[in-house]
């Protein structure tokens, strides 16, 4: 079998470079399908300090057909869905060449940290908070870094027990105690303010006030 | 209701400003009426075109004889003041064409292009490819960028083709597959070379995708000549025709597939301009292909005249959401009135006999047949039992008024599937025309030729349900356009009933009564049609929730 000879080699060619801080294994001996991959967060982006690990299933077809992956880490980015982990990049699609190695593939992945694309999003409410505050969004970003791929951790299990939920969600503490003081569920104020893409807010503009309350009232 | 000046009398009422034009009545479906019967599969495919030039070359091959009874069957024809304005509308130009026919054409043009490029045939299909098969944008980024198109394609302009194609066998190690083992070789000129099996594999992955193949670590495009030197035999053939449909897929407000099963051909619409034209009048694009099936290019439907493409949609999405709301099981068979001796309908005719009892009913309504026959055609109208209580609609009635209506629409769909039944025993009648009595072939075509009107005039009366359903019940036209159902009703049973003769002396004897009853039938069907498309024109018929 090719498939398991290239597997091979590609397991070996990870190991023979540990300068680029990649790691490659099979989850079990047994099942030659299963891998999982990991990277270091890029420098000088929010994804900085973190350890990211993501899932790999290989098809029978490969190398002909792409590899599945996705992030087991939690991880905010406009191209990663923040619930599933599920990855929108193209050589994972059709953009597959027999010549791209499960290394390579993971080497793209860190790159697509480094620079998201925020027009082709897998990700809406990520994407669009990217798009409106980049400062509010990175802030985001570096905070579930810290939360979910701190490398001590390295299993994806959270460092903080507790996270605010508002925090985790880069919305503006101030406005969920604005709508708690109304005598609105924290909860639901959570939940509408990320439906509605509102992290933070201008206190005269009043038609989007009356919009969350709204929504609130529902 | 046979007599024509009636007929005229009933048009009048709606002859709109734009029907004032003199024109000739054949209907483009007349013009391959003939063709009917004629193997299909033996006419090579040409331009399907409907202007009626076609109808009279088939006219010259009448005898003397036929040309007379002709002349009977459409006296309609010679009147000067036509009052259906089917012709008003612009004539469809398209065409009927298949994979093979696209690709030939698509070669043609690459022949045609090639003094403009000076490359070889190869690498013209390739640019054709990337900028899907579209000639003007081809040129103008040619002229644009030259060279850079080329690389941009994965053309070598190098002008060598050192390295390129299959080598032979030897040690190699494939850094796809990982083996090292005596194998054959591929590579383009970027030098990229793996083996002959993962090539393989890798361009049988990429023979549906319809894009252009690269070698598999840059972008050097593989040519056709290349793809077959590697897979053996005409592998190219495949990547060309994935090529053409998704080619066809981008370009569906021309080219669209025939919806029926198996069937391969594609039209190519050439004026697309004239669709506006159709909408705008509620007209429907029919179209049909060179395996004779006819479907609508608006929405890929079967033909729905008088129901435009708004109508049919809402009519066809009722029908499923009201399907399981009804469970309407419209069984094939039905108890005989009189002695409930189990029945089915074995022929499109709805004037049933009671194989036990000889009890003559009507199948829609059930009652006596003798009502039926002679006079007016009385079950087609849904009778409003109180009209005081219209205006008090509730929903249990409404239930019940487009419970009539699907009633009436799918009685029609079955009957109309008997018929097509009926005409395989019509081959039969012909043959036994010609063997019996000696009658000619192109003789014997009125049979083919009423059977398909008989067809036409119920799918007609089938979807003038779904018009009807949609009209404002109280608006005069409405009503003329219910008693046009029944006039067509009543011309579509009687000549049902005319073509379930099967003795052929018989069949010769009646020969006349064919024409005309097939040339009532097919005037009753312009009229319904063109009323329908009035009240779908006039906003009287609404396609609505």
């Amino acid at each position: 079998m090719s498939r398991a000879k290239r597997l091979m080699k590609e397991l070996q060619a990870v190991r023979d470079d540990p300068a680029a801080n990649i790691t490659l294994e099979f989850i079990s001996e047994s099942d030659i399908h299963r891998l999982k991959g990991s990277f270091l967060g890029p420098p000088e982006t929010p994804y900085q300090g973190g350890r990211f690990i993501i899932d790999i299933e290989v098809p029978m077809e490969y190398p002909f057909k792409p590899p599945k992956m996705k992030f087991d880490t939690k991880v905010y980015h406009p191209n990663i869905s923040s619930v599933t982990g599920a990855i929108c990049l193209d050589i994972l699609k059709n953009a597959w060449s027999p010549v791209i190695t499960l290394k390579s593939a993971l080497i793209s992945l860190q790159a697509l940290l480094q620079s998201p694309e925020p027009n082709d999003p897998q990700d809406a409410e990520v994407a669009q908070h990217y798009l409106r505050d980049k400062e509010s969004f990175s802030k985001t970003a570096a905070l579930w870094t810290r939360l979910y791929a701190s490398s001590n951790g390295g299993s994806g299990a959270p460092v903080e027990k507790e996270v605010d939920e508002a925090r985790l969600y880069g919305i503006d503490p101030n406005l969920v105690k604005e709508f708690e003081s109304q005598g609105f569920d924290k909860v639901k104020i959570v939940e509408v303010l990320r439906r509605l893409g509102i992290k933070s807010l201008d206190p005269t503009d009043n038609a989007t006030i009356n919009r969350i309350v709204e929504e609130l009232l529902k | 209701m046979t007599d024509l000046e009636s007929d005229d009398s009933l048009l009048l009422e709606f002859e709109d400003d734009d029907s004032e034009s003199i024109s000739n009545i054949d209907a483009p479906t007349d013009s391959k009426a003939t063709h009917l019967d004629s193997d299909f599969a033996n006419i090579p495919p040409h331009n399907v075109d409907t202007d009626d030039s076609e109808f009279d070359i088939d006219e010259s091959q009448f005898s003397e004889d036929d040309l007379e009874d002709d002349y009977l069957v459409f006296p309609i024809k010679k009147t000067t003041k036509d009052l259906l304005d089917e012709d008003s509308l612009p004539s469809l130009k398209y065409e009927c064409l298949t994979t093979q026919e696209i690709f030939d054409s698509m070669k043609r043009r690459v022949h045609h292009l090639q003094p403009v490029f000076s490359l070889p045939p190869q690498d013209i299909l390739i640019l054709m490819q990337r900028y899907d098969w579209n000639e003007e944008r081809l040129l103008e980024e040619w002229t644009e960028k030259m060279d850079n198109l080329l690389i941009e394609s994965g053309l070598n302009t190098s002008g060598e083709s050192d390295g390129r194609g299959v080598k032979n066998g030897k040690e190699f190690f494939c850094p796809i597959c990982c083996e090292e083992i005596l194998t054959e070789t591929f590579s383009l000129e970027c030098g990229h070379e793996y083996c002959i099996d993962c090539y393989r594999h890798y361009i049988k992955d990429r023979l549906n995708h319809g894009k252009i193949i690269t070698c598999m670590d840059c972008s050097l495009a593989l040519k056709n000549e290349d793809i077959d030197q590697i897979m053996g035999g005409a592998s190219s053939v495949k990547l060309m025709d994935s090529s053409i449909k998704s080619f066809i897929r981008k370009h569906s407000n021309s080219y669209k597939w025939c919806p029926y099963t198996d069937c391969k051909c594609i039209i190519h619409l050439k004026d697309t301009l004239s669709l506006q034209e159709y909408s705008r009048l509620h007209a429907s694009r029919f179209v049909t292909c060179s395996m004779g099936h006819s479907f609508c290019f608006g929405c890929g439907f079967e033909i729905h005249a008088p129901a435009d493409c708004r109508v049919t949609d809402q009519w066809v999405k009722k029908a499923r959401l009201e399907c399981e709301n009804l469970n309407w099981v419209l069984s094939h068979t039905k108890e005989c009135p009189r002695c409930s001796v189990n029945i089915e309908k074995n022929g499109g005719c709805n004037h049933m006999v009671c194989s036990s009892c000889r009890h003559e009913f009507c199948w829609i309504c059930g009652g006596d047949w003798a009502p039926h026959g002679s006079s007016f055609y009385q079950c087609a109208i849904y009778k409003n039992e109180d009209k005081n209580k219209l205006v008090a609609d509730t929903p249990k009635k409404t239930l019940r008024r487009y419970a009539f209506f699907y009633k009436m629409f799918t009685e029609h769909e079955v009957s109309a599937k008997l018929d097509w039944k009926l005409g395989e025993t019509v081959g039969f009648k012909v043959k036994g025309l010609q063997e019996k009595i000696g009658v000619s072939w192109i003789e014997g075509q009125f049979l083919t030729e009423s059977l398909k009107t008989l067809n036409e005039g119920r799918t007609a009366l089938k979807w003038s349900f779904a018009v009807a359903y949609y009209s404002d019940p109280s608006h005069n036209l409405t009503k003329i356009f219910i008693d046009n159902q029944g006039l067509l009703s009543n011309a579509v049973e009687s000549l049902s009933e005319l073509l379930q003769i099967k003795s052929p002396e018989v069949i010769m004897k009646r020969r006349t009564e064919f024409y005309n009853k097939a040339g009532y039938v097919k005037n009753r069907t312009k009229a319904l049609l063109e009323c329908g498309r009035d009240l779908l024109r006039k906003g009287i018929s609404k396609a609505r929730e």
